[in-house]
């Protein structure tokens, strides 16, 4: 299984849609009497075409300050950031971010939020709308485009970013625990949602969670953060797409989900490993 | 069980419907048999049916030589040009405060300045500077409105979601687009907000200057009629201030409801 995954990357040798080098970013002390905080240290990762790469780590470890940088919400202090062979400076459309809390527009319909970004540079229409038609079918969200942001769930909310997103063909779509803030079976169906979408339009997806279940399940690369900011591992899910929930109860996957809970908590490794740093998840048996 | 709680939701509201009522109906009553029996002295306080019999008089001969629509009339358009033209100032300076820093620190200060002097305060100003024409009223409630309008706008622009602008900036969108088709709307409740309370001002203001200087007007009915003895006069003119006021706030609500359905109350 591994070994096929393997073959179509070789085979295939995309350039890399995100490159990050060296990156690193502080934030300068809130009040006198704080001090700065080193968001990422060094943080070096790239993102291939089409792949959906996970970026795993406890909550305030930078994962949102990466994915504000590429997005060009915010700028780096050290290294490069490249999209597309273009080096990150603004924000644009071809980096386009689902929030973790959905950014719609309230006033406006659900058909207007997702066709906001065509209509607004002034796309033509004959190219747009049936796309965006397409697209809402595709996240399920048929029957209501007239309705307003207020009158959706979270799950319905989320659908809408997702087409939002899709509708303006980003090099990359980043997305921000974009399911984090819903209820375990609304999740679960998100997932699945996104698996489905993924295997139609094929986005290239780098996704930002603290849940490694959701990192395995939806991923095909997940980088490991730590608390200090750094990337401190990265591993390939070996499960072939297309991906069922049935997965989540197979063995391997739990086994995988353990390495991952244990490389996510590295100071009770220390303690039960008697070792000194975080542990490798390659040197991590069972 | 379902079924029944909104019936008894239903009857609950019909009962306090009925209190309120009663209320009115006690207070008619009280004021009645007061004036009827004599409890004080129609000169004083006129009986219902005076104050109905002054009305008629009022809309046939008017007050002052000018029929009643008149002095409605001028009431109205004062309030209504100082409203307009306060929001139309207002809402723009109110945004460019909040979106720019330089803008909020340039104009803050005058603000705050103004912050906790009641308009009414400067009527007295306004009438040395401007005389007691329509300039200075007008000059007036336009002040007032400005003043809440640009507050509340500037409030709304701070208060817009970081996300939200940058999912704007995300999609490609220019400064200027990000103002007027992100900024704008977001802001779009605190800018009724602003637009609501001074319009209930602008109201209060008028018939205030209106007391104090004026030829024409609701307040001046009042405070004429007052310094006549036409007793059933002043109660007529606050009735109908009272029932300008309703009617405003009736129509601000209901713009409030038509321009922002989407907020989900």
């Amino acid at each position: 299984m591994g070994g096929e995954v393997a073959t179509v990357t070789v085979q295939t040798a995309p350039p890399a849609k995100i490159v990050v080098r060296d990156v690193g970013r502080t934030f300068p002390p809130a009040s006198k009497r704080s001090f700065p905080i080193v968001a990422l240290r060094e943080v070096n990762c790239e993102v291939y075409a089409q792949e959906i790469v996970g970026l795993l780590g406890p909550s305030g470890c930078g994962k949102t300050t990466l994915l504000n940088l590429i997005a060009g919400f915010d700028r780096q202090d050290q290294g490069t950031i490249s999209v597309g062979g273009q080096p990150v400076n603004r924000p644009g459309p071809d980096r386009m971010m689902v929030f973790q809390f959905p950014a719609l527009f309230g006033w406006l319909t659900v058909w207007d939020n997702i066709v906001f970004g065509p209509r607004h540079r002034g796309e033509d229409e004959r190219e747009y709308v049936p796309r965006a038609r397409a697209l809402i079918e595709a996240v399920g969200l048929s029957g209501r485009e007239h309705d307003y942001p207020h009158q959706l769930s979270g799950g319905m909310k989320q659908r809408v970013q997702l087409a939002r997103a899709l509708l303006n063909r980003p090099e990359v779509l980043l997305m921000d625990e974009p399911f984090g803030a819903l209820d375990s079976q609304t999740r679960s169906q998100m997932q699945e949602l996104l698996l489905q979408v993924w295997g139609l339009y094929h986005p290239t997806i780098l996704l930002v969670t603290h849940d490694p279940e959701e990192a395995l399940f939806l991923c095909g690369r997940v980088y490991i953060m730590g608390r200090d900011g750094r990337i401190q591992d990265s591993l390939t899910v070996p499960f072939p797409y297309p991906r069922t929930v049935g997965l989540i109860g197979t063995a391997e996957f739990a086994r995988l989900k353990y390495e991952l809970l244990r490389a996510l908590r590295p100071d009770e490794n220390d303690q039960a490993s008697g070792g000194r740093a975080g542990g490798s998840l390659k040197g991590g048996g069972v | 069980m379902a079924a029944a709680r909104p019936r008894r939701g239903n009857g609950a509201r019909l009962r306090y419907s009925l209190i309120s009522w009663g209320t009115v109906g006690t207070i008619l009553l009280l004021w009645y048999v007061a004036t009827a029996w004599g409890w004080v002295s129609s000169f004083v306080l006129p009986s219902p049916g005076q104050l109905l019999a002054e009305f008629r008089l009022l809309l046939l001969k008017g007050y002052a030589g000018k029929p009643l629509a008149e002095h409605l009339w001028a009431s109205l358009l004062r309030t209504f040009t100082g409203l307009g033209l306060g929001i139309a100032v207002g809402v723009p300076v109110g945004l460019l405060m909040g979106y720019s820093p330089t803008a909020y620190a340039v104009l803050s200060p005058i603000f705050s300045f103004l912050r906790p002097i009641p308009p009414i305060a400067f009527i007295p100003l306004m009438i040395l500077y401007f005389g007691i024409g329509e300039f200075s009223k007008i000059a007036l409630i336009f002040l007032a409105a400005l003043y809440y309008v640009v507050l509340n706008s500037s409030a709304g622009v701070r208060t817009v979601p970081r996300d939200l602008i940058r999912a704007g900036e995300n999609m490609g969108l220019t400064r200027v687009q990000l103002f007027s088709h992100v900024i704008f709307w977001a802001a779009l409740p605190h800018i009724m907000t602003g637009v609501k309370t001074a319009t209930a001002v602008s109201w209060a203001i008028v018939v205030a200057a209106e007391l104090i200087a004026a030829q024409a007007g609701l307040g001046f009915m009042v405070m004429d009629a007052t310094t006549f003895f036409r007793v059933p006069n002043v109660y007529i003119g606050i009735i109908i201030i009272g029932l300008i006021g309703v009617t405003l706030e009736i129509i601000t609500l209901f713009l409030d409801r038509r321009l922002l359905h989407w907020a989900g109350k």
